[in-house]
């Protein structure tokens, strides 16, 4: 099961935590895989387990049981600086409220986690904001560019350490149409080179514009349909 | 690294402010007392050591009180019988006995007490450092008058003018203006020890006697003897170092508590801030764990933001400090007892290490809960904080 050609396999993956004196099984027994250069979405109505499994690609925690590869390892019982590691040098993630540091230029947003990799990222950095089309705006501060703009920056900022898999967690939610569509270009731009991206989203029209989509239920994946299908 | 860490103090300018404030007031504050206690005790050093007396002859009472208010230049309430200067210039072991009388006259419409003291030649030999201004002489008549130099300024009298004491009536001649020694003689006004006699109507009568022995080594057998003489007793300026000593420590100690106090709320300043800090941040900190940074990199981060809230408050505060000193110690110089001239705020480069290093101390400490509580964040919790 566990390839090369797979730059993700989830078997049977079970999380659960606490909520008060209550126990949540938020995702129960979830099992698939993600080929390399792969572009899918994960859809669901709220609750689902789609965020809990996107932290779980993401390496930000780890299964309660079940497995879960990236990139041929395993991240069960792995510690938290190996965990670190790994978000480090294979995930890319860019996020619903995009997250840019409001103190840092747009540069230097993108160049931020080149620091906790230890190495001078901001020639690569201006490089993407090229390739974003925001090298004018590299100066500038989240708040003076718009909704799209912050989106684009924060998909550098995933870029930055050239991750084998980018997620997205709702990347167009708070985006108007236009903008929506020029990120959703983004993400097929850069899939087509490759790049293997994963999208959490409830719009119907970005998760039919990925090739492959995951559907979650009470935490239970109910289907998993690729475009061919 | 460091650019992050001062972007996000900038993010908060007032509450950043306010922190430094903390930790600076607290560096300025020890920082103040410390060099206010040191040059206390070195001032009095100066002090006794440059007064050559090895003892006193002082009326029965408080035998440090007594001395320390003659040394001090204060009036005494009591006094010795004039014969007791014939016993201790009998004494063999005896090579200078100087009669002294003090007293107070208040000049309350100028805000003021004067000091006069009545003195015989004697007192030279004891007074070292006294350098009289030139055209001066010693009393030519029972109406001379030598005046410390900030008397005279005060007065605003030169050598040969009159001078009228408008209290006691009676008009003196300025016989010797006596150069500034940094010393409580600049403000004092020496006259004949007969006039003061009649002048404060103690006729007979003594404040103390100034002795210098022939031999350091005869000061126990001397002090036994004279400490027989009748209405009086005998303080050893040993004794007097001893008691000042004494004073200067528990002073220091009293010091230090408050230096302790004012560290303490720089401390928790700083904790509070971090701590608030962490928790407004904790979505921002659990972006910085998803997209790479470890749980060292954010103690680190925390960690130089206190450490940079400590640095500019140490800074401010020793600057504060050698800023303020002289109004500090303006302030400080009423409230202390018997405080010697010159200056008493004596800042040297070991108590403004001491106090940047305890300012560093403090914030770098408050901030480590703080740090260590955004290191332990987990990314997924933080970043549900948002």
């Amino acid at each position: 099961m566990i390839g090369t050609e797979n730059t993700a396999v989830a078997e049977a993956l079970v999380k659960e935590y606490r909520r008060g004196a209550e126990t949540v099984r938020a995702l129960d027994g979830v099992s698939f895989e993600i080929r390399h250069g792969e572009m899918l979405a994960i859809v669901g109505p709220s609750g689902a387990g789609k965020s809990t499994l996107l932290h779980l690609l993401g390496c930000m925690d780890t299964p309660t049981s079940g497995q879960l590869t990236i990139n041929g390892r395993s991240t069960s019982g792995l510690a938290d600086r190996e965990l670190t590691r790994m978000r480090r040098e294979l995930v890319g993630f860019v996020f619903q409220h995009f997250a840019l540091l409001p103190t840092l230029t747009v540069a230097e947003n993108v160049a931020l986690p080149g620091l906790f990799a230890r190495r001078r990222a901001q020639k690569h950095a201006d490089e993407l904001l090229e390739r974003v089309g925001l090298s004018h705006r590299r100066t500038h501060r989240p708040h003076e560019l718009s909704g799209g703009e912050m989106q684009r920056v924060a998909i550098a900022r995933a870029l930055i350490n050239s991750p084998k898999l980018l997620l997205a967690d709702e990347p167009t939610g708070n985006l108007d149409t236009a903008s929506g569509e020029s990120i959703l270009s983004l993400f097929r731009a850069l899939n087509s080179e490759g790049l293997t991206v994963v999208l959490v989203t409830h719009n119907e029209a970005l998760a039919k514009a990925t090739n492959r989509i995951i559907t979650l239920s009470d935490g239970k994946l109910v289907s998993d349909l690729r475009r061919s299908e | 690294m460091l650019t992050l860490a001062i972007r996000n103090l900038a993010r908060r300018r007032l509450r950043t402010l306010l922190t430094i404030s903390g930790i600076a007031a607290a560096v300025a504050v020890l920082a103040s007392l410390l060099a206010f206690g040191q040059g206390y005790r070195s001032g009095l050093n100066r002090e006794l050591n440059a007064m050559g007396i090895q003892m006193m002859l002082v009326p029965i009472g408080c035998p440090y009180d007594a001395a320390a208010r003659v040394i001090k230049g204060k009036a005494l309430d009591v006094s010795l019988p004039d014969a007791s200067l014939g016993a201790v210039r009998a004494d063999s072991a005896v090579a200078v006995a100087a009669p002294v009388l003090m007293a107070a006259i208040p000049r309350p419409t100028e805000g003021r007490t004067d000091l006069w003291v009545g003195v015989d030649r004697d007192i030279l030999p004891l007074k070292s450092w006294w350098k009289m201004k030139q055209g001066s002489t010693w009393f030519t008549g029972p109406d001379s008058v030598i005046l410390g130099a900030e008397a005279a300024a005060t007065e605003l009298r030169q050598i040969g003018d009159p001078l009228y004491s408008p209290e006691t009536g009676k008009t003196f001649r300025v016989c010797a203006i006596l150069e500034r020694s940094g010393t409580t003689d600049d403000s004092q006004f020496f006259i004949p020890i007969a006039t003061a006699q009649n002048m404060f109507d103690q006729h007979g009568r003594l404040t103390a006697v100034a002795i210098r022995l022939k031999d350091p080594s005869l000061l126990a057998g001397a002090a036994d003897r004279l400490q027989q003489t009748p209405g009086a007793q005998i303080v050893t300026m040993g004794e007097m170092m001893g008691t000042f000593l004494n004073l200067v420590e528990t002073v220091r100690t009293l010091l230090l508590a408050i230096g302790a106090i004012a560290a303490a709320i720089g401390a928790l300043t700083v904790f509070n801030t971090m701590l608030a800090s962490v928790v407004e941040r904790a979505a921002e900190l659990g972006m910085l764990r998803a997209v790479g940074a470890s749980r060292l990199d954010l103690f680190w981060l925390l960690g130089l933001e206190s450490s940079l809230l400590a640095i500019c408050g140490a800074m401010i505060g020793v600057a504060a400090a050698a800023t303020l000193g002289p109004w500090i110690e303006k302030a400080v110089r009423t409230l202390v007892p018997m405080a010697p001239q010159g200056a008493l705020l004596r800042l040297n480069p070991t108590i403004v290490g001491e106090c940047a290093a305890m300012g560093l101390a403090v914030g770098i400490a408050a901030g480590l809960f703080p740090a260590w509580q955004a290191s332990r964040m987990k990314p997924v919790e933080a970043m549900r904080a948002r």
